[in-house]
């Protein structure tokens, strides 16, 4: 299980270096090349199993294991002369592939790593989980979305210079900002239009994590207010010379909403003028909120991400962290290093300062509380109990707690010291560790770690205590109303981010000459079209499996819908548009991965035929043997791209994976680099065809890629592959850690529950969480 | 609930990732690589809405010139103090006399056109270029010898709470006023959060490495290596907190009275801390340049310690002949007087750490205010009362000029400090040069 994969080929439109060819392991289950080969594995099993055992585990006629430290050259010598025991020895021809292959497969040191059974290992907390439970430590566990709330902002317009409540003219939802007013007042009500004023407030929530930049355009006064903080974050109130656009860039943790609040002011600051005013006529008058997404373009923030309730503020991180291990697939807390570390020390003193100079909101307690003492330290106790996810006992209280308290030589003080020592201590930082036994604290810190990458609620702590967390049903209960959290649609939604390879947002760029109209909003808006697909499908009432993959449905606004060639006003937002009737069909057909799948000007069925293979089926495959660089397709103008791409994989060494990639990629021949429906390239019709060998050893043959996306969907290897995948990102462990029948159990729930993606997560958090051993037992 | 800064002044202010690094360049091996040169530092002090002029200037210029009405209190600096007469803020263009008097005071240049309208004239936006102080800092920045952690210390007294023309006077760059920070715990963090935080970590250490001993021992054998792992990362942090704490070049945190509120009648404390927290930094070699801005101009405080219950703008509106008024002013700016006369008394009795005199011989104060007189709203005659042997001015004197515009007194700081600039602010009033006769 533990193959280090790193891609090696890119797809981003600078670079050029791509290398194309893919090889499957040596020992691998492909036809030999030449008839003559001998085969070392068939040579153990014929001639050396019987004695020592199908896997050389020790058999019948040797008990111990063939491991050890021999080269393959000694083992070679040592099979000719040696083996097996009697006067016929092992024909020399054979000798070397029969050592060669019980080197690589079981005797070297390498090859008895590769075979210890999985187990479930000692984990930090991953970045994601230190940042979230952090947040969660400091700012309370309160939603991370507002409730009851609608898609805009809570807007109110008022005609007089500042906000003055008896002059406000109109109270409404804005669903976005973006106005432009001319020389005019705002169109729904009456205003001088020299003087007025509008006050948007509610919430914006953050997707991904990472730097964001807030833009507002006005030439007028503008401050721009953000996480409940009291000065502003963009302060445009003093406008001078010709700035008209004002920046200001902030770190958030996706997956949360943030409170905002934007103030306007058309009209002088300082001293009243409105008598000198009135002799000018009105100027123009334009507002506009903005945002760039980490690695994305700016735009106006789109509705999707406003909402009219203001949400409580939330603390977040700011210390930058060194990346998690991702080296076998998913993000894990494997290691620790002299980084991390560091950045654990400064994220502890960052939240430490913050907490010791906000008590009266962060703990609750007023400085001038008679007893502030006591409460603080109530509210320490609970911090650590709530940090460790378990109750604790009096000598760890008496030590992260009385002790802190007894040395500080101010409370401030020594609530820094409590919030530094507990963030340090390996009873936070390590996910099997804050548990003292295996028990309903256990459970707690296993489904919320697995389902919000984060703390358990106190919804969740309060079952745990009161033994409410005991049976499967009781924990599914629990799992079933955290499903319905936000947090969980976000962990869900980095999962399939991941799992098809976007999640760090690749730089979408195209030929300007063959795409004239692709730029860098269109990049902006293909991701957006596709986060509104994963939301509709995945995340729907159904969450079925079986849709997210097939649905014909696209998402297009009016600037896609035109390059797409759909009747839409070029203003349109994004909405559900019939797209080449019948030829989408799911996940693989989506614009944007189809574009991300692409070169500059060409398709690439070889890269979408590996994300095929690695991530929706879930096969390993190795890098190519070395690198190459594709046949430009000036060099055949007259070969359709699956001519060429076949011409240029045909030798042997190549076929062996490409014979299961090309065939997969070249069922979306129908796209172009853009993901645009075509019928022909280079003037001959195109060949939407394709096949794959499945584990089984049947072959199954594919029309086009609606047929291939019914057979992911459907297939055993498919729904497996899903299942796994998603198992390894939720809990951050080997499924094969959890017994090999964890696996088929879960694939068979899913199949029992019509493929529901939501109760399949909430099945994967309820088994891990009821079956595990925690680490230190 | 965040932090309200960006991410990467957190990081830079925090020292992050280095929580426990010493002060790298105040390590005296690392800056006598260069030539030994004395440390000059420059602090400007801001006063608002002008002075009583008959109770400000001396009589007499030269070197024998009497201290009267505000300026008694320097009395004991006599022969470090340099009294510039008959400079003037000549800027015209957008903007009120308050908002050009200190939009305009430090950048001698104009205001841009905005939004910001003041009680008389067009309205105004931020000033149009960098201010003084922020010039000299970026120039003693740049070499290696003078480098120091801040650069520069914006500090404040009371300054209101919100952005715009009248409470800005330094500036990074046209459009870029620089906030001062009017809380003295916050200018505290600022300096010594580091120190602070490395004092917090250090004292969990041994509770944190018990800590991590119990949690081993609960822990399967194969999953040790990675809690020894992480146990060795702890000591290490140990090792760089106990070597960093041993180049520190140790001066003392100091302490500062807790739980001063930000209040008006509090003004005499903040001012106090405030300065006290500025020589410290001095001491440390944090920052070579430094500014402290009273209010913002039109400031509006009320002077309750004096017994003056009028706010200091309403009464700076009194006319000449309003004798309870401007005795109220003369005292108002005696108390002024008397925070740069504490100043330089807390220079003065500080040694250069090298031992080469004090403080206050290698410090030039320049004590200034928005207008020349409130009345009128002057820009003539600017108070520019200098303090101290930082520039290499010949002090001990009073001088005069004739409407001289106070962009040549700016150039002239700049050379002081060896940044020789041929022009600064608006090019117009730099034709004839640096102010004459600062040098003998």
């Amino acid at each position: 299980m533990k193959l280090s994969i790193r891609p090696i080929w890119s797809l981003t439109g600078s670079s050029f270096a791509f290398t194309i060819a893919l090889c499957l392991p040596a020992s691998a289950q492909q036809k030999p090349n030449r008839a003559v080969a001998i085969d070392g594995s068939t040579v153990f099993k014929q001639k050396c199993a019987s004695c020592h055992g199908d896997k050389a585990q020790g058999g019948p006629g040797y008990q111990k294991p063939l491991v050890g430290t021999r080269t393959i050259a000694e083992l070679s010598s040592f099979i000719k002369q040696s083996m097996p025991p009697g006067p016929k020895k092992c024909p020399p021809s054979e000798a070397e592939p029969v050592a060669t292959f019980l080197y690589d497969t079981y005797y070297s040191a390498i090859a008895q790593e590769k075979n210890r059974p999985a187990r479930v290992t000692l984990a930090r907390l991953t970045v994601k989980q230190f940042r979230n439970a952090v947040a969660d430590l400091i700012g309370g566990f309160h939603p991370i979305v507002p409730l009851d709330a609608k898609n805009g902002l809570r807007a109110e317009y008022y005609k007089s210079r500042g906000f003055n409540f008896k002059e406000r003219v109109i109270e409404r939802t804005d669903s976005s900002i973006n106005f432009n007013f001319g020389s005019n007042g705002p169109t729904e009500g009456t205003y001088d239009p020299r003087f007025f004023s509008i006050l948007w407030q509610g919430s914006v929530m953050a997707p991904d994590t990472g730097e964001y930049e807030f833009v507002v355009k006005s030439e007028h006064a503008i401050q721009f207010f953000f996480n409940g903080e009291a000065k502003p974050l963009i302060d445009g109130m003093t406008r001078s010379g010709n700035q008209t656009e004002y920046r200001s860039t902030i770190f958030l943790l996706g997956g949360r909403a943030y409170p905002i609040r934007l103030d306007f002011h058309k009209a002088n600051q300082g001293v009243d003028d409105t008598e000198k005013q009135k002799a000018k006529p009105a100027g123009p008058a334009s507002v506009a909120l903005l945002w760039r997404r980490p690695k994305l373009a700016v735009e106006p923030i789109p509705n999707r991400f406003l909402f009219n309730r203001t949400i409580r503020p939330t603390y977040v991180c700011q210390t930058p962290f060194p990346p998690d291990d991702r080296s076998i697939g998913y993000e894990r807390g494997s290691d620790v290093s002299k980084e991390w570390d560091e950045a654990t020390t400064s994220a502890a003193i960052e939240a430490a300062n913050f907490a010791a100079s906000r008590l009266p909101t962060v703990a609750g307690v007023p400085d001038n509380d008679g007893q502030r003492a006591d409460k603080l330290k109530a509210y320490c106790r609970q911090f650590v109990q709530r940090a460790f996810r378990c109750p604790i006992d009096s000598a760890l209280e008496r030590t992260f707690v009385a002790k802190q308290f007894e040395n500080a030589h101010s409370l401030e003080g020594a609530v820094k010291r409590v919030i530094l020592f507990t963030l340090k201590s390996p009873r936070f930082l390590y996910r099997e560790i804050g548990t003292s036994k295996k028990d309903a604290f256990f459970a707690a810190s296993q489904l919320s770690f697995s389902l919000w990458d984060s703390l358990p609620d106190p919804e969740l702590m309060k079952a745990a205590e009161s033994g409410a967390l005991v049976t499967k049903e009781q924990i599914t209960q629990q799992a079933d109303r955290m499903i319905e959290n936000p947090r969980s649609w976000s962990k869900l939604q980095s999962f399939l981010m991941a799992w098809m390879k976007v999640d760090e947002v690749p730089d979408i760029v195209k030929s300007s000459k063959t795409f004239p109209d692709f730029d860098t909003s269109t990049a902006n808006d293909l991701r957006s079209s596709f986060e509104i697909y994963l939301e509709s499908t995945a995340w729907s009432k159904s969450s079925d499996f079986k849709e997210l993959m097939t649905s014909p449905t696209v998402y297009l606004n009016g600037r896609l819908a035109k390059l797409y060639g759909v009747p839409l006003p070029s203003d349109a937002p994004f909405q559900s548009v019939p797209l080449d009737q019948d030829k989408r069909s799911g996940l693989i057909t989506q614009p944007y991965i189809l574009s991300k799948y692409a070169y500059l000007e060409t398709s690439s069925p070889i890269h979408r035929g590996v994300i095929i293979v690695r991530s929706l089926l879930g096969r390993t495959l190795q890098p190519p043997p070395s690198a190459f660089a594709p046949t430009p397709p000036s060099l055949h103008p007259e070969w359709t791209t699956r001519e060429r791409i076949s011409n240029q994989t045909k030798p042997d060494a190549c076929n062996s994976c490409h014979g299961m990639i090309n065939p997969l990629g070249f069922t979306l021949e129908g796209f172009d680099a853009i993901g645009r429906w075509r019928k022909s390239e280079s003037g001959k019709p195109i060949d939407t065809t394709g096949n794959y060998l499945a584990r089984s050893g049947k072959l199954a043959k594919f029309a086009n890629s609606a047929e291939l996306a019914r057979y992911i969907a459907e297939s055993d290897e498919g729904q497996y592959a899903f299942v796994e995948k998603l198992f390894q990102h939720l809990v951050k462990q080997p499924v094969l850690a959890y017994g090999p029948r964890m696996l088929p159990n879960l694939a068979q729930s899913f199949a029992d529950n019509r493929y529901s993606i939501r109760k399949l997560m909430a099945e994967i958090a309820v088994s891990s969480a009821k079956s595990q051993q925690p680490a230190n037992r | 609930m965040s932090t309200g800064k960006s991410r990467r002044e957190f990081i830079r202010d925090m020292g992050l990732g280095a929580a426990m690094l010493p002060f790298v360049s105040n390590l005296p091996g690392v800056l006598d690589l260069q030539k030994p040169t004395r440390k000059q530092r420059l602090i400007i002090l801001f006063s608002p809405d002008g002075i009583v002029p008959t109770t400000f200037w001396p009589d007499s210029v030269g070197p024998y010139f009497d201290l009267k009405g505000s300026l008694k209190p320097l009395e004991a600096f006599k022969k470090q103090t340099l009294i510039l007469n008959g400079v003037s803020d000549r800027i015209r263009g957008d903007g009120d006399g308050h908002m050009r008097g200190i939009g305009c005071l430090l950048t001698g240049t104009e205001l841009f056109p905005g939004n910001v309208q003041g009680g008389s004239d067009t309205p105004a936006g931020w000033s149009s270029g960098i201010s003084i102080d922020q010039e000299i800092k970026n120039f003693l920045q740049k070499s290696l010898g003078t480098r120091t952690r801040f650069g520069s210390l914006e500090f404040g007294v009371m300054v209101p709470d919100h952005a715009d023309t009248w409470t800005r006077m330094c500036y990074a760059g046209p459009n870029k006023p620089i906030a001062p920070i009017d809380d003295p715990y916050q200018m505290f963090g600022k300096l010594y959060g580091q120190l602070k935080d490395q004092e917090s970590l250090k004292s969990i250490l041994d509770d944190l490495k018990d800590d991590l001993a119990k949690v081993r021992s609960q822990i399967g054998t194969e999953d040790r290596k990675l809690l020894d792992e992480h146990t060795a990362l702890v000591r290490d942090m140990e090792k760089d907190i106990l070597s960093a704490r041993t180049t520190d070049i140790g001066h003392a945190v100091p302490v500062i009275e807790p739980g001063v509120r930000r209040d008006n009648d509090n003004i005499p404390k903040i001012s106090k801390l405030q300065i006290d927290l500025m020589v410290s930094s001095f001491v440390a070699d944090s920052a070579r340049v430094a500014t402290l801005q009273y209010t913002n101009s039109v400031g509006q405080a009320r002077f309750t310690w004096l017994g003056i219950k009028e706010g200091q703008h309403d009464l700076s509106h009194e006319p000449d002949s309003n004798k309870d008024a401007q005795e109220k002013l003369t005292r108002i700016n005696e108390w002024y007087c008397q925070q740069l006369a504490y100043l330089a008394q807390r220079l003065k009795e500080t040694k250069e750490p090298d031992g080469s005199g004090s403080l206050l011989d290698n410090t030039l104060i320049v004590w200034t205010n928005e207008l020349g007189q409130g009345n009128s709203h002057t820009l003539d005659n600017i108070p520019f009362v200098l303090v101290g042997g930082g520039a290499g001015f010949d002090m001990g004197r009073s001088l005069k000029f004739s409407n001289a515009p106070h962009n040549r007194l700016l150039m002239s700081i700049a050379h002081g400090f060896g940044h020789r600039i041929e022009k600064f602010g608006n090019p117009n009033f730099c034709g004839d040069g640096l102010l004459t006769g600062l040098k003998l």
